[in-house]
């Protein structure tokens, strides 16, 4: 009996190693496996995973129109303390007060990536972009404002 | 034919003929030496590039590919780094242990690289007893890895020299019961004579299951005495920074790196001369034609292919192993090499006896 | 003098100066380094001698195991780092005493017998002749002595798996004082979070 788990044991354990060994000695046969990016030179054709998260960004369409209603929920959801909202009143054509985003401010220098904003906005508004390059000379450059000037929310959208 | 033992013949007649054979043999012991500190040098360099290499591509990686084309420089420059950094001593060591040990260290791999064949009739000291001499310098070498964790007065070191000596001194056990069985089926410590028995097909082919059972408890205990991982509880850089070369710095740090890799090296040779035959070519009985091929590859490719391929053995088990705790370290060789390989030698020896080998 | 005794001398030189080092110094692992490099001198003077077999045996079970057991156990000592004091006075006068008296005596053996050249080569250097002389039961074999010895190291073997065994009552009672143990740990540190 002894010998009987002894050997299943030696047995069992050779044939796990064997198992890995299987996997890596594949990679190593595999070289189109490698996930290796020759960065500074392949800058225009880089290649990126589609789950990379570079930096926040709102997305604005060709009418300058982006999907925010100013709700902050965005705000309440960061943990870092990165998103400030300033909304404030429009007058909507039946003169009725209505809450929109005056500036949206970003602080790239605290964000984390954790993606939390993106989740947490119903009218996903913003998301995130593959921009990566984000070293400046002056820390308060990383200070950004995400609405584009002139912007207003788009119509439907509540 | 290319062949190193031609070279070697001819530098030596000519030496010979133009001193006088004292002065000879002073000139020939410079040349080896020299030699000898000319492999160590460009072993380092490609055996810790292939290291980094094969880590990479096991990783999914690239490795190294900036200094020169595909890297090729990258530990060129690393050698130049560390040559030109402060070597520091730390204020409450033993000075002198602290100095001396990688230097030991270095010693004992040098002493090691005496009696290998690197091939047909090139071998520095064909000594009588070569696989014995071999076992005993080698556990020379956990004297420096004790002098340096002590030396160091720092505690990460005195664990790790303690937990290195710890291991080597179990796994040199199966090493050398390992060593035996092919000492057991040819009858003779001296390295060109186990060679030379395998003329007619390589101790792994002739001595089948047995044999291959103590090959690979050959590759497991080489691996655990050079504190390789998964042996590298000595090291554990999780646990204890570097081990016992924590407080090593500049050139002497590089001289503990420089002796791992060598003794990589020596370690897969031996493997090599012992089960694939050393520099012989694959030859099998009988088969004129296919030896008289074989022979046509000179020995020296031969040797350095067998060794590198089983160094590449052993850099592939580092890269997907993880590391063993010191219980189940222990265990290992306690539990199971050390039983497996008593029994193994055993059964060798009843087949050598009996003859059952081809 | 020739080359060969230059060696000689030169290693004859390392062993006595390591050993007397071994023996002054006031730091003990470097004693016990000492102590190894003086070894390593004894392995080479075999060497020397062309008994490799000899010296190779000298170094595996000298260095690579007394010595390693040695200095485990300074490791393994308090203060192993620190300068020794002195031997005392008395300690000092015997020990040169006895090294005295030692110097002496084989002056005299030399001065009674001296050193007679021994024609050929005296030493049966072949490993195998070694063995079977080891094995060999007739005139001036070994076996008799080679399976005491044998017998000597199985005794050791067991008595030390015995010392290191638990018995069962030990091993439940130990695995549930850990257990104990860790419960307590663990409530402890709940207090502490509750606090
Ligand atoms: S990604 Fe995370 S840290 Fe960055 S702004 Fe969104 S919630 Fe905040
Ligand atoms: S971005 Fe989304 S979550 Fe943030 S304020 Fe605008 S609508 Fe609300």
């Amino acid at each position: 009996m002894f010998l009987k788990d002894y050997i299943t044991d030696v047995y069992k354990a050779v044939r796990s190693l064997l198992t890995g060994m299987k996997k890596t000695g594949y990679y190593f046969v595999h070289p189109s496996e490698i996930i290796t990016q020759q960065y500074p030179e392949n800058r225009h054709d880089l290649n990126l995973p589609e789950r990379f998260r570079g930096e926040v960004v709102m997305s604005h369409d060709e009418n300058n129109e982006h999907a925010c209603t100013g709700c902050t929920a965005c705000e309440l959801a960061c943990p870092n303390g990165t998103i400030k909202i300033i909304t404030k009143f429009d007058i909507t054509p039946e003169g009725k007060k209505k809450k929109a985003i005056d500036t949206f401010i970003y602080h790239l220098e605290l964000c984390t990536m954790c993606n939390l904003c993106v989740q947490a906005c119903p009218t996903d508004a913003i998301k995130m972009s593959q921009k990566f390059e984000h070293s400046v000379y002056d820390r308060s450059r990383l200070t950004k404002k995400l609405n584009q000037p002139g912007s207003k929310i788009r119509e439907g959208v509540e | 034919m290319f062949s190193l033992a031609h070279i070697t013949q001819i530098i030596h007649d000519w030496l010979y003929s133009s001193f006088d054979p004292t002065l000879a043999l002073i000139i020939e012991c410079a040349i080896v030496i020299l030699v000898a500190i000319g492999i160590f040098a460009v072993l380092g360099l490609v055996l810790v590039l292939m290291e980094r290499k094969v880590a990479a591509h096991i990783q999914i990686r690239l490795g190294p590919n900036r200094v020169g084309p595909g890297g090729m420089f990258q530990t060129v420059a690393d050698t130049l780094k560390l040559i030109m950094k402060e070597g520091l001593t730390p204020d409450l060591a033993d000075k002198f242990l602290f100095n001396l040990a990688p230097f030991l260290v270095m010693i004992v791999a040098m002493l090691l690289l005496a009696p290998i064949a690197f091939a047909k009739g090139v071998q520095i000291w064909d000594i009588n007893i070569g696989v014995l001499y071999i076992s005993a310098v080698s556990s020379l070498s956990v004297i420096g890895i004790l002098m340096a964790g002590w030396a160091s007065n720092n505690k990460y070191s005195l664990l790790g020299a303690m937990r290195s000596g710890a291991q080597i001194v179990s796994y040199e056990l199966s090493a050398g019961f390992s060593i035996l069985t092919i000492v057991v089926l040819t009858g003779s410590l001296r390295l060109s004579d186990i060679i030379a028995s395998q003329e007619n097909g390589w101790w792994i082919f002739k001595g089948h299951i047995p044999v291959i059972i103590a090959f690979i408890l050959f590759i497991i205990a080489a691996t655990a005495e050079t504190n390789r991982a998964p042996f590298d509880l000595a090291e554990a850089e999780s646990e204890l920074t570097a081990g016992f070369h924590t407080e090593y710095s500049g050139m002497r740090f590089a001289l503990f790196f420089l002796a791992e890799y060598i003794n990589i090296f020596i370690v897969c040779a031996i493997g090599a001369t012992l089960f694939l035959g050393g520099w012989m070519p694959l030859h099998i009985g009988g088969w004129e034609g296919f030896n008289h091929l074989m022979d046509y590859i000179p020995s020296s490719f031969w040797f350095i292919g067998k060794t590198f391929f089983l160094i590449f053995l052993i850099m592939w088990f580092r890269w997907t192993f993880p590391r063993l705790r010191v219980d189940q370290l222990l265990n290992l060789e306690w539990k199971y090499l050390l039983p497996i390989s008593l029994i193994n030698l055993l059964l060798v020896t009843v087949i050598a006896i009996m003859g059952w080998y081809f | 003098m020739n080359a060969h005794a230059i060696i000689f001398y030169l290693i004859s030189a390392f062993l006595l100066g390591t050993g007397i080092l071994s023996v002054t110094t006031k730091k003990i692992f470097r004693s016990a380094i000492w102590l190894l490099f003086s070894l390593v001198g004894i392995a080479s003077l075999y060497f020397w001698m062309e008994v490799e077999f000899v010296a190779a045996v000298q170094i595996i079970v000298y260095v690579g195991g007394i010595v390693i057991l040695i200095i485990f156990s300074i490791f393994l000592t308090q203060q192993s780092g620190k300068e020794m004091p002195g031997p005392g006075l008395l300690r000092t006068v015997f020990s040169l005493l006895a090294v005295l008296f030692g110097a002496g005596f084989c002056c005299m053996l030399i001065n009674e017998y001296g050193f007679t050249q021994l024609p050929g080569n005296q030493f049966s250097v072949a490993v195998a002749d070694i063995g079977t002389q080891m094995l060999s039961t007739a005139e001036h074999g070994f076996v008799l002595p080679f399976e005491v010895v044998s017998m000597l190291l199985l005794g050791a073997m067991i008595g030390c798996i015995v010392i290191a065994m638990k018995s069962k009552e030990a091993k439940n009672k130990g695995v549930l004082e850990n257990e104990q143990e860790a419960v307590g740990t663990v409530i402890s540190s709940q207090q502490n979070n509750t606090l």
